[in-house]
């Protein structure tokens, strides 16, 4: 069984973290890792948080490799593992995943094979006040069976969604709020390592 | 490129402003000289003072430099009506101004009218061939098309004329690493060392790529631009200070067998790991688990 059967799951907080996170910095290129587990039907992954990562330097590994040791670290005390990567392009009409990603992704899958790629929909970001839609502004990306990176189509049997219906109500308050301000991402935590990459209490 | 301190300087009077407590003046002419990109603040503030006709008069002559900043950042947050009106202001004043007609290829550009800003740039240029915010604003609109090689290529050609623009530099750097171009990014760092060799930015930066690129003597050579920017930064270098760790790391599973370095290098890490944990403790104390942990398991490999 490959992952051509899981679904793909998430969290309502991970969801909000990763689209803050983009719109935090809205000229650059962002990143981000997706954290959960499989479920106990084994047949989805639960994506139950997410950690910012960077907004600048993403192609370079020493930033990257030291944040996956320590996040990684992190929530295997708590069972959970990364089990994805997000990635928002730095042009709004870019809709490619690139190379970097993709590897980003590959050397993911070496530690979760199921892994997958979220790339985020600057269109339907834009498009999110009027639409009303309560569908993920995400693109899923996972890799057949050649390793090569594919996407998902949105309306093929639910492979993607959102655990909670009313995520995107949410988002367009906090948006609204301009809660971005209060995102903190690995690079500000390598920068000041006072700033708590878990954002604790972002919700509260 | 802004240092801590002008840093912090900038956002106790960006939270001042923002919270009424005036100076807003002073907050767009620290950006200006900072030339940092603080688009919709400045928007917002700039048209404060521009929308008040007592406040634009107290500026006097600088009410035009406000003018085109102001009409600047309307476009990076495209609000083309603003940025036309303030154009079309500058304009009455300056009407046969190259920089006015700067402006207006910009608005061009930022409507999305490539070929037109194509040829409006293109037209200033021949009366102005070292306009170097145009030659720039080239290579911005061949990135905002999605026309990576070709922003390369017109950044490669500036960089010819204006060697010594180490903005234009980095910027190239930044695009040969999104491309995965390591070793032209590499040597793209090399030439702001040179210039600049006090600058610690660049030494990590160089770095960075170098053990991105791999292999035993790039990662070697990493570790010392990682140690020269502790050297630079007084050890307080987070990122240096990781640099090391995993640098070391690195080198030991790659020169299985040569046994030359081992002592100084494993010297070296245990200083930076020892700087790692006592700053840790001090500042991030419940993260400090997993750092010792981290640094355990890159040192067992060393």
């Amino acid at each position: 069984m490959g992952s051509n059967d899981l679904k793909y799951e998430v969290s309502q907080n991970a969801y909000i973290k990763l689209v803050l996170h983009s719109l935090k910095h809205p000229t650059s290129a962002v990143n981000g890792v997706l954290i959960g587990r499989i479920s106990s039907s084994n047949d989805t992954v639960e994506i139950t948080d997410a950690v910012p990562l960077f907004h600048s330097q993403i192609p370079l590994l020493p930033q990257l490799e030291i944040s996956l040791i320590l996040i990684e670290e992190y929530f295997s005390t708590k069972g959970l593992n990364i089990v994805g990567y997000f990635h928002a392009n730095e042009r709004s009409d870019d809709f490619e995943l690139g190379g970097v990603a993709k590897n980003i992704g590959d050397h993911i899958c070496r530690y979760f094979p199921q892994a997958a790629i979220l790339l985020l929909d600057n269109k339907k970001l834009e498009a999110l006040k009027k639409s009303k839609s309560s569908s993920a502004i995400m693109q899923l990306y996972v890799r057949d069976a050649s390793k090569n990176w594919k996407l998902v189509q949105s309306d093929a049997n639910n492979r993607f969604s959102l655990k909670e219906p009313s995520a995107n109500v949410i988002l367009l308050d906090y948006i609204s709020s301009e809660k971005w301000n209060d995102i903190v991402d690995f690079d500000d935590h390598l920068d000041d390592i006072s700033k708590d990459w878990l954002n604790p209490g972002l919700f509260n | 490129m802004v240092t801590k301190t002008e840093e912090s300087e900038l956002k106790n009077l960006e939270i001042q402003v923002d919270n009424g407590g005036g100076g807003a003046w002073e907050y767009l002419s620290l950006v200006r000289k900072l030339k940092v990109r603080r688009s919709d603040k400045v928007l917002k503030h700039g048209l404060s003072i521009l929308n008040d006709s007592k406040l634009r008069s107290k500026l006097g002559a600088d009410e035009w430099t406000l003018y085109e900043q102001v009409a600047v950042a309307a476009m990076d947050c495209q609000c083309l009506d603003v940025a036309q009106d303030c154009t079309k202001a500058l304009r009455k004043r300056f009407s046969e101004s190259k920089r006015v007609g700067r402006l207006k290829a910009m608005l061009l550009e930022a409507k999305g009218s490539w070929e037109k800003a194509e040829k409006a740039y293109s037209s200033l240029l021949e009366d102005n061939p070292l306009d170097q915010i145009i030659h720039k604003r080239r290579v911005a609109m061949a990135k905002a098309q999605g026309n990576i090689s070709g922003a390369i290529e017109w950044l490669n050609k500036y960089l010819e004329i204006f060697m010594a623009d180490h903005d234009a530099w980095r910027e190239l750097a930044e695009i040969y690493s999104s491309l995965q171009m390591y070793k032209q990014a590499a040597f793209c760092y090399e030439e702001v060392i040179l210039a600049q060799p006090t600058v610690p930015l660049y030494h990590l930066a160089y770095a960075d790529v170098l053990y991105t690129l791999g292999g035993l003597e790039n990662v070697q050579t990493a570790k010392k631009y990682y140690a020269s920017t502790i050297d630079l930064t007084g050890g307080k270098n987070t990122r240096a200070l990781f640099g090391i760790c995993l640098c070391t790391s690195a080198i030991a599973q790659l020169a299985k067998g040569k046994n030359k370095e081992d002592k100084e290098g494993s010297q070296l890490q245990s200083l930076a790991a020892k700087a790692l944990e006592r700053d840790y403790k001090q500042r991030a104390p419940d993260k400090l688990p997993q750092l010792t942990t981290a640094l355990k398991s890159l040192t067992l490999s060393s």
